[in-house]
């Protein structure tokens, strides 16, 4: 198969874009592979041009968008989700833009789950590095690339939100992660809810700027994303209780744990009045505890990854 | 005939003996001074001949020859109008030949013959001491500054007339020093209380306060990022009342380098307090590592033994920034000039500080980020590089809400707390270090990093662990090993364990801020 054998073995660096100019494949919408998902959108793409895995068209799937500008909550949400559906088998569709998109991706990746990124430019179009290093590594990882837009098209503000109708067409459910207000992410929501698809929105603090269009989501009916686990109810997964993971802490771990996980977001300070602990001492066992991967730190705030 | 007076040059923060040769013989009227004199040297021809004049002398209608041997050393400088000038009297056997064999002079005159103070005596009569000369002349503002130096018979004088006066009758010395010991004498500053900014009146900020307690005992470098108002500069400046005790060689060497830069105040001519130094962004690159016509200490040299501050760290320049370097490697710095190397000391703390982005609020949830993809990349570059290898505790300050401000501040601790957690991890230190060479944690490295911070086991799988999960670079492990050596001595163990690296593996915003 063209993907397989055409990426199997060559260097990273190898991939930029002359090179995937060269290998940039087409499908119309006629092909067999074209799945009837994108067929029975309003307005169907007449084809698509892409790299990698085009069988992914045809997996489970489910979106996670966002805004380009995220918080350390909201890229630790889209990566866990990425991550999760990743786990599962559930095929991770975004944007490929930097912030919530680029940590939904590298969320699955992590997984070794499979992932799909729709642009909304010419595949060979160039990008910024850091998006570029990522398209090369879902190409690596047996994941797609794909666009309606043929090799050469630069990207512009007519083409990103129509490109946002196949995200949503392509997946059973949207998750939206984080949306300031005006983000592009909730035109995808609109799509979606359009095609008669979910729209779970990730619920955030109401004075936090990055969370106020996903709030107004979720006041619009959007489904709260309550627990990441919610997400995979679209796809009948059974949910597996995490364990193990409390019995290989130490009694202070769990003290902070148990501290972190009833405040939900908290930092260093609250967790020494709250548990009588040190600083130097809540500073370690934070560190560790991140290390095991129970809770997760940025920009000195602390909360519960699990 | 011929004179021979005695003076120093300086040369970095060290003196050497000069001596001024004054011939005055037949010829056309003139005066002309040899053996590499500075600018200002030449300029003391005009200075030394008013003076002279004014004391009532006619200054000799002859030929006048001034010689600085040895003539290959650079002498900058105005503390050399003295000695010329009592070379000129000497010349003219005004005043006795053997008044002038055991004696050195300084001093800077002005036109009506007066004795005005100078730059640098400290290490001017240091230098001076040491080659076995025991009288110094020095103008009588320098006196109290002059006194640090133990072993010299200081003669402070208010003019030159006072100093041809003393030549000629040496009883006149005592009078001398007891009219100008008396006028200096005023009482010194009470000790304790020297610091207004306590830490107390920083509300919450526990986990800040912990990180600057570490830095200050090991003296690691800090740097502090976080959203604007959150406390940094409130922070930083309270600092210096946590600082270690300087032993009594530090603060003359800190003392002699203030002197060189005329930053003594002649009512505490003792630097006992460990510099804290916080130039503004637009500094010069000659304000911040030394340098001018007349070679002086920049702020890294000023900061020696103590703190170097850089507020808003990312407005400094980057070529102001890559000149840190050298000193934050090697202690000190080299000027290089037309005429010889000069090296100052700069051996500091750099404590850095800085927002998250140029708006201040990249990463902050309350807040819209205004900058673009582009411009955070661009700002992020300023805390990479070789510079930013060398800061060993990265902390971040998170804003202490408002209903938080407003509660008692019994929790926090208060500056002389803190203190007393420095001052017991610093006695370790000096006892761990007697006679290696270093005198801090910070300093470790190489052979002596190894001997001193070789974790317990649990310790060291900690540290490997970590090198796996949280993505760390080679270089942030000798880092993290000095840090938890800290630790490990506020706590009073001797050995590392697990506990200290994980403690010293919290303070690494940087690597943490911009991942990803
Ligand atoms: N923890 C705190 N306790 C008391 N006052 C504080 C605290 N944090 C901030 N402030 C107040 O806010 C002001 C701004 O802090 P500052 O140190 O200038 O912030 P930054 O340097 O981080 O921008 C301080 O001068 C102080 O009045
Ligand atoms: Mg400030
Ligand atoms: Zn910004």
């Amino acid at each position: 198969m063209v993907h397989d054998t055409k990426y199997a073995g060559t260097k990273k660096e190898l991939i930029n874009t002359e090179i995937i100019n060269n290998e940039v494949n087409y499908i119309d919408a006629a092909d067999e592979r074209f799945p009837d998902s994108l067929r029975m959108i309003e307005d169907p793409p007449r084809g698509l041009y892409y790299v990698g895995n085009i069988q992914l068209l045809k997996t489970p799937s489910a979106s996670v968008v966002g805004s380009r500008k995220a918080t350390e909550y909201g890229k630790w949400v889209s990566k866990s989700i990425g991550t999760r559906l990743g786990t599962e088998g559930v095929t991770v569709i975004s944007g490929l833009a930097v912030g919530i998109d680029s940590y939904a991706h590298m969320g699955a990746l992590k997984a070794e789950g499979k992932t799909i990124a729709v642009l909304g430019g010419g595949i060979n179009v160039a990008c910024p590095a850091p998006n570029r290093n990522l398209m090369r590594e879902i190409i690596y990882a047996d994941g797609l690339v794909i666009s309606e837009y043929e090799p050469g098209v630069t990207p512009s503000r007519f083409t990103f939100p129509r490109r946002n109708r196949i995200i949503s067409g392509l997946s059973s459910a949207t998750v939206v992660v984080e949306a300031g207000f005006g983000s592009g992410s909730l035109i995808t929501a609109e799509y979606a809810a359009k095609q008669g698809k979910n729209v779970y929105a990730v619920p955030g603090n109401i004075t936090s700027q990055a969370s106020l269009g996903c709030n107004k989501l979720i006041y619009d009916g959007a489904i709260p994303l309550i627990v990441i686990e919610d997400i995979l109810n679209e796809f009948n997964i059974e949910i597996k209780k995490s364990q193990g993971f409390s019995k290989k802490l130490g009694h202070d771990e769990l003290t902070v744990c148990e501290y972190v996980a009833n405040s939900g977001e908290t930092d260093i300070d609250h967790i020494c009045v709250g548990t009588g602990m040190s600083p130097g001492k809540a500073s370690g066992i934070v560190t560790v505890l991140e290390m095991k991967g129970v809770i997760c730190t940025g920009m000195g705030k602390i909360f519960i990854a699990k | 005939m011929i004179s021979k007076v005695f003076t120093a040059a300086l040369n970095g923060i060290d003196a050497e003996l000069i001596i001024v040769e004054t011939d005055v013989s037949a010829g056309l009227p003139a005066l002309n001074v040899v053996g590499l004199p500075g600018i200002e040297i030449r300029e003391a021809r005009e200075r030394m001949r008013v003076a002279v004049h004014n004391m009532g002398v006619s200054f000799p209608a002859r030929r006048v020859t001034v010689n600085l041997s040895p003539a290959d050393t650079r002498k900058e400088g105005s503390h050399f109008d003295l000695p010329m000038a009592v070379g000129i009297l000497g010349a003219m056997s005004l005043v006795p030949q053997q008044s002038l064999e055991n004696t050195a002079f300084l001093g800077e005159l002005s036109l009506d013959g007066s004795l005005k103070a100078i730059r640098g005596v400290l290490p001017l009569a240091e230098g001076i001491l040491r080659n076995g000369i025991k009288n110094i002349v020095i103008p009588a503002e320098n006196l109290r500054e002059a006194s640090l130096v133990e072993g010299v018979n200081l003669i402070p004088a208010g003019s030159l007339a006072e100093v041809s006066e003393v030549l000629r009758n040496p009883d006149f010395a005592l009078e001398l020093l007891e009219r100008y010991s008396t006028k200096n004498s005023r009482k010194p500053k009470t000790p304790e209380k020297a610091f207004e900014k306590d830490f107390a009146d920083v509300y919450g900020q526990e986990n800040a306060k912990r990180a600057l307690v570490i830095a200050a005992a090991g003296m690691h470098n800090i740097a502090m990022v976080g959203f604007p108002g959150s406390g940094k500069t409130m922070l930083a400046s309270r600092l210096p009342g946590i600082l270690p005790e300087m032993t009594y060689e530090e603060k003359l060497e800190v003392t002699k380098i203030y002197s060189i830069a005329g930053e003594i105040s002649p009512d505490e001519p003792l630097m006992d307090k460990r510099p804290f130094r916080c130039p503004h962004h637009t500094i010069s690159a000659a304000g911040l590592v030394g340098g001018g016509s007349r070679p002086r200490p920049g702020e890294i040299s000023l900061s020696h033994n103590g703190v170097l501050f850089l507020d808003e760290f990312p407005e400094f320049t980057p070529s102001n920034l890559e000149m840190l370097r050298q000193p934050l490697e090697s202690g000190e710095i080299s000027i290089c000039r037309a005429a010889g190397n000069y090296r100052f000391p700069a051996d500091f703390m750099l404590v850095i500080a800085a927002n998250p982005c140029r708006c201040g609020y990249y990463g902050d949830p309350m807040h819209n980020c205004t900058c673009t993809p582009s411009q955070i990349a661009g700002y992020r570059r300023h805390f990479s590089g070789p510079l930013l290898d060398r800061i060993d505790i990265q902390l971040e300050v998170m804003p202490v809400k408002y209903e938080e401000l407003s509660c008692e501040a019994g929790i926090s601790p208060d500056s002389g707390t803190m203190r007393a957690s420095v001052s017991a991890a610093r006695q370790v230190q000096e006892e761990r270090f007697r006679g290696s060479g270093i005198k801090f944690n910070s300093s470790l490295a190489g052979s002596l990093l190894k001997k001193y911070c070789t974790p317990s086991p649990d310790g060291e799988r900690l540290l490997e662990e970590a090198f796996r999960t949280l993505a760390l670079s080679a270089r942030a492990r000798d880092r993290i090993l000095r840090v938890s050596r800290t630790i490990a001595d506020i706590e009073g163990d001797g050995q590392i364990g697990s506990a200290h690296i994980a403690e010293a593996l919290s303070y690494r915003s940087l690597d943490k801020l911009y991942r990803g």
